[in-house]
């Protein structure tokens, strides 16, 4: 088990339902005892991933390693060590929260009450109503107190906090330090780019089942420029021509563009001497990694398309 | 606002809550629409299978029965115990539409009957359970619309299987000459009467329980009473046979007494019930059955955490239910022997002691079948509920566990193999020690638990089949699975009027049971089915291993 210093490995995995590429070569890793955010689009190939690291579905091609073990052929051992939380929570309709939190909780080991009750105050869930009364909140709500109340080594997270309110999504956070105090590793597949970036030492990027942008977030912000918005007496002519800035455009007497890492301290002194009188500068965000990333791609698509017709009509 | 009353107000204010609301069924065609849309295939293939079976044994007995000699011979082989019970026996059972009428009446009317059952439950509670009728009532659409129209197309649909009976029926000429059509007319009518009765009970099911499941369950059940009822009825002094609904399409007796106003008793019996459903839909909230929501343990016992521990509690009501079903028949068939046995000897049946022996022994041995047919479709229910699971994403949430899926799929599979088995030994002993109290003989007891038995391996071969197709095939695999046991039923009462060649029908699962306590114990057919179960089981729980999990 030393060896394991990834909890997770994934080189050029392939999936293919039908005629459908779910994974074309995916790459992926959740070191030991790290939170590593899998961000994607819907349908970019994040959940059939999540179920392939659980042995629900068997990969076409790639290799896969979790703890250390086969996801495949070595699932029923592995599984005592995962905790799992489906994005979209199914649950026995007729029985209650409670009895399926226990019932989860005993099929990869035992159960703990103490800390079952802990989570089920934490996340203000009542255990004796039965599961078809449920909201979806409510419902993701057992799935995520099943997986936080035992001590599994590995957290597989599939949008855990889909229909979880602003204050539950706090005690989510508040959870996931905590595992990772513990030295426990997790993989947390979400769309909310806030609850990455507070998480999330490394970020895997993720688009039509391969891998398009992966590091910590540190790194990931390296590659980003920042946002600033000022309104300049001095005009802004002359910061088109300082190196670094970009994007330079004026809406309503304010002055607005992006500034790349390394180029900033030139640029501040630049606009330092145009008697800024009001400044704000943004630190980019994942989201706009991702936009950025999306977007380009979707220019380079759109392009292509329109290049197609062109060609076309000829 | 300012001129209105406070008292107008306050009524005003009151009106949402308390009075009926407005419009119960705006959107009505455009919802008929929808609903015709929707099951365009299924309506068409009950209409068709059903119309299609009469037509084809008509048409095959009128080139069968050329002679009234031959027709009359017919009626006398068709005199069976084992022939009232199952089918009826034609009140003109020596004419060409009563032969038609013993072989599938019985097998039309109650398929229409379930058959509208499960297409109310599909677009009614099945809708409202998982919330697509939600979605269409936000919209223009009245709290009856949607209910009203289902109800609407199935009525259509019975209407239409019995008027095309009816044409069938007069077009191959089974009225006896010089009657008219009347007959044809009749037999119709009764068909699309007990389909209506269907409807009835559907809608009603569709309100009491809460989910799809229930309904189909409780309809079912009504329906399976109703038919025992006439069973008994038929068997006995025919007065269970009036007070069952299924008894009264009978009772029309086309070619017979011909009687329409037992027509009349199952319209006015659907209205009833389809307005206590009506009534019971405006007085509950959406999405709630007449049970309300009591709050539940806040903890599971350990044995939830394996599968069987947990099929076991999941499994509860249909387990319960099924045990009920099968030690109420077992006591009602066995109680219902002696009083035909009696019945026989009243006839002056000029039977020899030995044959009269034989005659119980015939009587018993169909009503063993019987309970070997109710246990398959318990068994059969059970065993679908591995990919019930696995479409519905719960097989997932476990699996996600330290838990194998042989290890999963096997526990399960104990449910039929260990319940069949319970169930077939505890109906086929009830079935005796009732028959056996009535002549003071304790050793039916157990000779029909070993009769009843007998038809375990046949059973698990049934449990085998959805096996495999759940390993193989599994998303078609439940549908596929009910259409074969419905398949083998449809062959197993009118096989020989389907020109199947002989070794066809005996290697069916049932056939090749041994007919105990008529026939004595035969060792291979027993074995060898139980390997072919075995083996199919292997085959799908194998594939199962092997293949991905597909949420359906």
């Amino acid at each position: 088990m030393s060896s394991n210093a990834m909890a997770v490995e994934i080189e050029g995995l392939t999936k293919s339902f039908g005629n459908v590429h779910a994974l074309r070569g995916l790459d992926l890793t959740v070191p030991a005892g790290q939170v590593t955010g899998f961000l994607g689009p819907n349908g970019s190939g994040k959940t059939t991933t999540i179920r392939i690291l659980l042995g629900l579905l068997r990969s076409d091609g790639g290799r896969a390693t979790v703890l250390g073990g086969d996801p495949w052929a070595d699932a029923v051992r592995l599984h005592r060590s995962i905790a799992y939380v489906p994005g979209d929570v199914t649950l026995w309709h007729n029985l209650t929260g409670g009895e399926a939190i226990d019932i989860l909780c005993r099929l990869s080991g035992p159960l703990d009450p103490r800390r079952k009750q802990q989570m089920l105050d934490r996340f203000e869930l009542d255990p004796t109503k039965k599961a078809r009364t449920y909201s979806k909140g409510n419902r993701q709500k057992v799935a995520l107190v099943a997986a936080l109340a035992s001590d599994a080594e590995l957290l597989l997270l599939d949008e855990p906090t889909s229909g979880l309110d602003p204050i539950m999504e706090t005690a989510f956070t508040e959870s996931i330090a905590e595992v990772k105090a513990q030295g426990r590793s997790v993989l947390l597949s979400s769309h909310i780019f806030a609850e990455v970036e507070k998480l999330a030492d490394t970020v895997t990027i993720i688009r039509n089942g391969v891998t398009v942008e992966t590091g910590s977030i540190a790194q990931l912000r390296q590659r980003l420029r920042t946002q600033v918005t000022a309104v300049l007496a001095g005009g802004s002519a002359a910061l088109a021509a300082v190196d670094g800035v970009h994007d330079l455009v004026q809406v309503d007497g304010q002055t607005r563009f992006t500034v790349d890492e390394e180029s900033l301290p030139a640029v501040l002194a630049q606009v330092a001497r145009l008697q800024p009188r009001s400044l704000v500068a943004n630190p980019p965000s994942l989201e706009e990694l991702f936009l950025r990333h999306y977007g380009e791609e979707l220019a380079a698509v759109n392009g292509a398309d329109s290049n197609g017709r062109n060609g076309a009509q000829k | 606002m300012t001129t209105v009353a406070p008292r107008t107000r306050a009524a005003a204010l009151a009106l949402p809550t308390r009075g009926r609301p407005a419009d119960t069924l705006a959107g009505l065609g455009a919802m008929v629409r929808f609903v015709v849309r929707r099951n365009r295939v299924r309506l068409a293939v009950w209409l068709v299978v059903l119309v299609g079976l009469f037509a084809y044994v008509g048409a095959y007995y009128k080139s069968l029965f050329t002679t009234q000699q031959a027709l009359d011979d017919f009626a006398k082989v068709s005199d069976t115990p084992g022939i009232r019970a199952l089918t009826g026996l034609a009140a003109a059972p020596n004419t060409l539409g009563g032969a038609v009428w013993t072989k599938v009446w019985m097998t039309c009317a109650l398929a229409l009957a379930f058959g509208v059952v499960f297409l109310v439950t599909r677009n009614g509670r099945a809708d409202e359970e998982v919330g697509r009728t939600e979605l269409l009532r936000s919209r223009e659409l009245g709290l009856h619309a949607y209910p009203a129209a289902s109800w609407l197309v199935c009525a259509v649909l019975s209407v239409l299987v019995g008027a095309l009976i009816a044409v069938v029926s007069a077009a191959s000429g089974l009225d006896p000459y010089g009657t008219g059509i009347t007959g044809s007319l009749i037999v119709g009518a009764s068909v699309t009467g007990v389909g209506l009765v269907g409807l009835g009970v559907g809608a009603v099911a569709g309100q009491v329980a809460s989910t799809s499941r229930g309904a189909n369950a409780l309809g079912s059940a009504v329906l399976g009473v109703l038919y025992v009822m006439r069973m008994v009825g038929d068997l006995g002094d025919g007065r269970l046979t009036w007070a069952s609904p299924v008894g009264w399409g009978q009772e029309m007796q086309p070619w017979g007494a011909d009687r329409w106003w037992p027509f009349g008793l199952l319209v006015v019996l659907t209205v009833v019930l389809l307005a206590l459903a009506t009534v019971l839909e405006a007085h509950r909230d959406h999405g709630a059955g007449l049970m309300p929501q009591r709050p539940g343990p806040a903890g599971a016992p350990v044995r939830y955490a394996t599968p069987l521990g947990l099929g076991l509690r999941l499994q509860r009501g249909p387990v319960v239910g099924w045990s009920v079903t099968v030690v109420l028949c077992g006591l009602l068939f066995g109680s219902v022997v002696h009083a035909m046995d009696n019945l026989l000897n009243d006839a002056g049946t000029p039977l020899p002691a030995i044959l009269r022996g034989r005659g119980i022994d015939a009587l018993m041995a169909v009503l063993a079948g019987m309970i070997a047919l109710i246990v398959a479709v318990y068994a059969v229910q059970s065993a679908t509920t591995l990919r019930a699971d696995e479409a519905s994403g719960l097989v997932e949430t476990q699996l996600a566990g330290a838990l194998s899926r042989w290890r999963w799929a096997l526990q399960r599979l104990l449910i039929p193999a260990v319940g069949g088995a319970v169930l077939l030994a505890a109906g086929g002993a009830l079935l005796g020690a009732s028959y056996g109290a009535t002549v003071h003989d304790g050793s039916w007891t157990g000779r029909m638990a070993v009769a009843s038995l007998v038809y375990w391996p046949a059973v698990m071969v049934l449990v085998g089949v959805a096996v495999a197709l759940f390993g193989w095939l599994p998303r078609v695999a439940i549908a596929l699975t009910w259409g074969l046991l419905a398949a083998l039923w449809f062959v197993m009462l009118i096989g020989d009027a389907l020109h199947l060649p002989r070794w066809v029908l005996d290697v069916l699962p049932f056939s090749a049971t041994p007919y105990m306590p008529l026939d004595p114990m035969r060792w291979t057919p027993v074995v060898v089915m139980t390997a072919v179960a075995a083996l199919l089981v292997w085959v799908g729980v194998d594939r199962f291993a092997r293949r991905d999990v597909v949420p359906g």
